[in-house]
């Protein structure tokens, strides 16, 4: 037992230790078991089967370091397969139906490696200090500093989990399926997954849900590629993309936006702390984001990918959404190509829509002090699932209102996560570098140029986005 | 404020004899609990241990200053964009 939780026994009934069950069962026991809650007994749990995971004897099946793996994969895969959301595949699709294979290939992997530096950082800081990453920034920088990030990451929440409802409403919309019965079967997915009660089965149905962003591969190879021409755009990065500089600069942004957002860093950090993430499971945590930001970039890439037919057909796609991509792509990758389209815009929007309210609840449970766990039962920590399940709604009637600003929503989504994103880092760095919080773990010197080189390409795209929009002609062809 | 936390990790993990060899541990007994967690990751622990406020230099400020201002400048300029956006739509 570490000294803080010794301290917390002895404090409660002296230094005797029950070692039995009927001990376990005494009223001196009772009292400490008062000071625990359901959410630390699952957490127990979980960390139980970690513990064993590493005793050997998976080990001794033959089956290495897997098990353990499978306990700890979670939050890495998840917040980047949630990041394929659909606004970020609606601007993949555009990328490759705007300008095929070329330059914006190994730029993907790029963002990739940008949300790779900076999640990584989210998985040191939940697992060392067990905090979530808005009440790090209250206690550390002040109601003040708090309230402004808050504020950026609530607005920026909300507009997107707008668009993943967009996103689910066009993705069975090419099924026929009447945008309310879409909806509400979004928010019954939604739904069902919190009601577990247990971090752990949120977790795997969210998983299960979040491997089908797969479903791009089999459009991309339904649209037969050309692998040469893939091969070569990722050695040379060419051929560069030709034609507006503004519309260019748009699907930069848009294409970061997919890659690198703040709610992001809060939901990992959150979900690392309430999956019960311990320093010694960094190593972990580490490859989880790796595998997550590997398998989002792949998903991406053949996004783009199923899309390319668009291109070489001179196909006009600059307003299309999600549902009007499957349509003009079934002449070229069949009516099963454009059905697998369809339905991975539907489930990345599913995805996101759990991911993204979570993220809003973990927040908001953080600052106003109460209960914020999926380990919590409803009833302990009813203003936690109020707000995650409300903002799901919320999102969801938005997209039911008849001429609601919707295109405007999608349009500015990905760009607004883009602005908001470099002082979200600010405060990131600022706390990975904060030895009183992360002691041993704080970012060595490579880290900081990584994660401050990502802060200031985002502020360069934020300052040429301005540029643009105040002096338009600037980037006309 | 917490500290010597790194100090801390290197016991954890250690001193569980009470779960490492049993089937099911009984998580009926606090203590077992305690043992799988650390320091400061039981609820009641995390209540009544809090990070303390740090002081931010000039530095710190100014730079979270400019970003602030950034952002709000950027925001007007995001929407100036869709709006003319909006009425170029035929």
């Amino acid at each position: 037992m570490n000294s803080a939780n010794k301290e917390m026994v002895e404090s409660a009934f002296g230094t005797a230790r029950p070692t039995t069950d009927a001990a376990a069962a005494s009223p001196l026991a009772n009292n400490l078991a008062d000071l625990l809650t359901h959410e630390d007994v699952d957490r127990a749990r979980d960390r139980w089967r970690v513990t064993r995971a590493r005793g050997g004897q998976a080990r001794a099946a033959g089956l290495g370091k897997l098990p353990l793996f499978w306990l700890l994969v979670g939050p890495g895969v998840l917040v980047f397969l949630g990041e394929n959301d659909a606004p970020s595949m609606l601007s993949y699709s555009a990328t490759g139906s705007r300008f095929g294979v070329g330059f914006f290939i190994p730029f993907v992997i790029f963002t990739f490696l940008m949300g790779l530096v900076v999640q990584e950082m989210t998985v040191r800081l939940g697992a060392v200090t067990h905090r979530g990453h808005a009440e790090l920034i209250f206690d550390r920088f002040g109601r003040f500093w708090g309230l402004f990030s808050i504020g950026d990451l609530i607005l920026g929440n909300f507009l997107t989990l707008v668009t993943e409802f967009i996103g689910i409403r066009a993705g069975l919309g090419f099924f026929g399926v009447r945008p309310v019965i879409a909806v509400a079967i979004g928010l019954a997915v939604v739904f069902v997954a919190i009601t577990t009660g247990r971090y752990w089965t949120w977790e795997r149905i969210t998983l299960a849900l979040a491997i089908f962003n797969g479903l791009f591969v089999p459009a991309a190879l339904l649209a037969r590629p050309h692998w040469q021409a893939v091969g070569h755009a990722l050695w040379s990065w060419m051929p560069l993309p030709h034609g507006s500089g503004s519309e260019i600069l748009l699907l930069l942004l848009a294409n970061i936006g997919a890659t690198v957002t703040p709610w992001m860093i809060f939901f990992q950090q959150s979900a690392v702390v309430d999956k019960g993430i311990q320093p010694r499971d960094i190593s972990a945590g580490r490859l989880d984001t790796l595998v997550g930001a590997v398998l989002a970039a792949a998903f991406g890439i053949a996004a783009i990918l199923a899309t390319v037919p668009l291109f070489h057909h001179g196909i006009d796609a600059s307003r299309f959404e999600a549902a009007q991509f499957a349509e003009a792509l079934e002449p070229w990758i069949g009516h099963a190509g454009a059905a697998l389209f369809a339905l991975g815009i539907f489930e990345s929007g599913i995805v996101a829509a759990i991911a993204i309210s979570t993220s809003s609840a973990y927040a908001f449970g953080e600052v106003l002090r109460t209960g914020h766990s999926l380990n919590r039962p409803v009833r302990e920590a009813w203003p936690f699932y109020s707000i995650l399940l409300g903002s799901a709604c919320a999102a969801a009637a938005l997209v039911l209102i008849p001429h609601a600003p919707l295109v405007f929503i999608v349009l500015i989504v990905n760009v607004i996560a883009v602005l908001a994103m470099p002082p979200a880092l600010a405060f990131l760095l600022l706390l990975v570098n904060d030895r009183d919080v992360m002691g041993e773990h704080v970012n060595r010197a490579w880290e900081n140029v990584t994660g401050v080189t990502v802060t200031v390409l985002l502020i360069c795209a934020g300052i040429g986005f301005g540029l643009a929009t105040v002096f338009p002609h600037w980037l006309a062809p | 404020m917490k500290s010597g936390k790194a100090a801390d990790d290197g016991n954890v993990g250690k001193a569980r004899p009470s779960t490492d060899h049993l089937s099911e541990p009984n998580l009926k007994d606090p203590h077992v609990i305690l043992s799988l967690l650390e320091a400061d990751q039981t609820v009641a622990a995390k209540q009544r241990m809090r990070f303390g406020r740090r002081n931010l230099s000039f530095g710190a400020k100014a730079l979270l200053w400019g970003l602030r201002v950034y952002v709000v400048a950027m925001l007007v300029l995001v929407v100036i964009s869709v709006v003319r956006a909006i009425h170029s739509v035929p």
